[in-house]
């Protein structure tokens, strides 16, 4: 599989989803899986070069060259540790924590309160959204929790704790009715809503070292999830969001999923690393 | 229900100061939609959606046609995505027809396992090289669109090169509720084109900006467009994703996407004139059943009520 990413990555230094041009996303993943990986140096430095170049002058990244927004991807590239040149996590973190979703900004309350009727979510724990002036989801929450606790690992930073803290009360806060995690709407008209395993395996890394009520049940469905999954990406998010929590992966009973793309590929590695005591989202 | 912004304040200030209506059609000119009759996802498809679409006289000879069905979830035991016998029987017969390149194209809006979703919908087994003729809007490489006169607060954009490059869009929805919006249809289908690896999963950058006038930006952004849509076995209750099976027992189909969406409304007991987004895309009164020219079934004969959810009784035929 080392050889497989190593194979994809393009001439401009970055990857692509499943060949085409480089984007942020798969890019990160594969520098997080091939680092420190022996043959694979040139191939970092050149993705991290890649990188670089795309940094935005607001302090974010975009998700590809094409796209002049940064976005949720700033989060990724803030999970890359620093290197000797470059610090890339500290330079993501101010464009990071400027960031909320439009639900709990002070503006969407009140647009909330003047619409009226029943919100189907407490609005006061701030998350992250997928796109500037969205509504937080789990993904980009998740993703921008593990960033910022390895920043927060390097340097104390109040406003970190803060956000960290109000994002996971966020989490906990979307829980869906069978105890795992959807793409964030356990309920929608006052209708609960099922989880996906992608989704349940990202919010339990991110919930690292945390107990909460609910988590014995989110563990639990977390097995049987994977334990079904159908999808290679799903089931490394399954393996890394309990190997997180000191569980053993169960073995999946149903036909698995095979590796498609940079990004199944390149977390199927980290899913790997993880098992062998290296979970690179939390170290 | 939404307030009037100024451009509905002014367009219905025009209409009434003509007399609360718009031109008659020219008779023959009104859009064209078929109601075909299918009870099942049998081997029949082939034959019929060949039949379908020479009746609409499509000429895609040399053309490249995008098929976009609607991927939502993995359950093969739903009725949430749109059937693969009916899309592999579209491949087919827009191939026969001479179409230059076939393409089936989706971008799901929740989960972004889209080849693993795919495949659990029996699109790898059903349809031979699949992966080949398949690509994952979500990802697929991207451009930005200026949107001519908006209805809804985005000025522009990013949509994906597959879909912007190809000679016709092929709406290929599955009839269902939508409990934001009332239904999801031809048009509501096109969300599917918005990248996911530009504004997430979901694409929640159109629901702040407005869903409907969203919708019918997107309409008016892909003009070249023919509808094919997936009733044989729909989706009551709390669509798109926690609803009901509904067998309707139909494909509807035609060039108009408001037209074929408003056939479908009232197929499904919905009064057209009260989704919003239709009434924004309307350029001819295609929500109006006499302006449309209906081939095939009569609503009447196919009529199959859509139950609805308390929020949604809004949308109902009265």
């Amino acid at each position: 599989m080392l050889s497989a990413l190593r194979a994809a990555q393009n001439r401009d230094g970055g990857w692509g989803y499943a060949g085409g041009s480089s984007w942020t996303e798969p890019t990160v993943y594969a520098l997080l899986a091939l680092r420190a990986e022996p043959g694979s140096s040139q191939a970092v430095e050149r993705g991290l070069a890649w990188l670089r170049g795309a940094r935005r002058q607001d302090g974010g990244w975009a998700p590809h060259p094409a796209v002049d927004q940064s976005t949720w991807v700033t989060a990724l590239v803030a999970l890359l540790p620093p290197e000797s040149t470059w610090d890339a996590p500290a330079q993501a973190l101010e464009w990071l924590l400027r960031q909320t979703g439009s639900e709990s900004a002070v503006a969407g309350r009140l647009r909330s309160w003047l619409l009226g009727g029943r919100p189907d979510y407490e609005r006061r724990h701030a998350g992250w959204p997928w796109f500037p002036g969205a509504a937080s989801w789990i993904a980009p929450t998740a993703l921008t929790i593990l960033a910022l606790q390895k920043l927060q690992r390097r340097s104390a930073d109040r406003r970190i704790e803060e956000r960290v803290e109000a994002a996971r009360k966020f989490l906990m806060s979307r829980v869906c009715r069978d105890g795992g995690w959807n793409h964030g709407a356990s309920r929608a008209l006052g209708y609960e809503t099922d989880s996906y395993p992608e989704t349940t395996g990202m919010a339990l890394l991110a919930l690292d070292g945390v107990a909460f009520p609910g988590l014995s049940k989110a563990l639990a469905r977390a097995g049987r999830h994977l334990e079904q999954c159908r999808s290679a990406q799903a089931s490394s998010w399954l393996e890394l969001g309990l190997l997180a929590h000191g569980k053993p992966a169960p073995q999946p009973k149903g036909p698995g999923g095979l590796c498609r793309s940079t990004m199944d590929t390149a977390l199927c590695l980290l899913a790997e690393k993880a098992l062998r005591g290296n979970n690179l989202f939390l170290g | 229900m939404p307030l009037l912004s100024r451009r509905e304040t002014l367009t219905g200030l025009g209409a009434l100061a003509l007399g609360g209506c718009s031109p008659q059609p020219r008779p023959g000119s009104e859009p064209l939609v078929s109601i075909l009759r299918a009870p099942g996802y049998t081997q029949d498809l082939y034959d019929s959606v060949r039949r379908l679409l020479l009746e609409h006289r499509l000429d895609v000879r040399g053309k490249r046609i995008l098929l976009k069905p609607n991927l939502v979830e993995f359950d093969p035991s739903t009725t949430i995505n749109t059937h693969v016998l009916l899309v592999h029987a579209a491949l087919e017969a827009f191939r026969s027809l001479g179409a230059s390149a076939v393409q089936i194209a989706e971008g799901p809006g929740h989960r972004r396992l889209t080849l693993d979703l795919a495949d659990a919908a029996g699109y790898f087994e059903t349809i031979p090289g699949f992966e080949g003729v398949f690509t994952d809007l979500n990802l697929d490489e991207v451009r930005q669109v200026k949107l001519a006169r908006p209805f809804s607060k985005l000025r522009s954009l990013f949509l994906p090169q597959t879909a912007l490059a190809c000679d016709l869009l092929v709406s290929m929805p599955k009839m269902k509720t939508h409990h934001w919006v009332g239904a999801t249809l031809a048009m509501k289908n096109l969300f599917g084109l918005v990248p996911g690896a530009v504004y997430g999963w979901p694409k929640n950058i159109l629901h702040w900006a407005g869903i409907h006038e969203c919708i019918a930006d997107l309409h008016r952004t892909f003009p070249s467009h023919f509808s094919i849509v997936d009733g044989i076995v729909g989706m009551e209750g709390n669509g798109p994703v926690q609803g009901t099976p509904k067998p309707a027992g139909v494909i509807v189909a035609g060039r108009d996407p408001a037209a074929v969406d408003a056939t479908c409304c009232r197929i499904m007991g919905l009064d057209p004139a009260k989704i919003h987004y239709l009434k924004l895309a309307e350029t001819r009164d295609q929500t109006r059943e006499e302006c449309v020219r209906q081939i095939g079934e009569a609503i009447a004969g196919v009529r199959t009520p859509f139950d609805l959810i308390p929020q949604l009784r809004w949308v109902g035929a009265s």
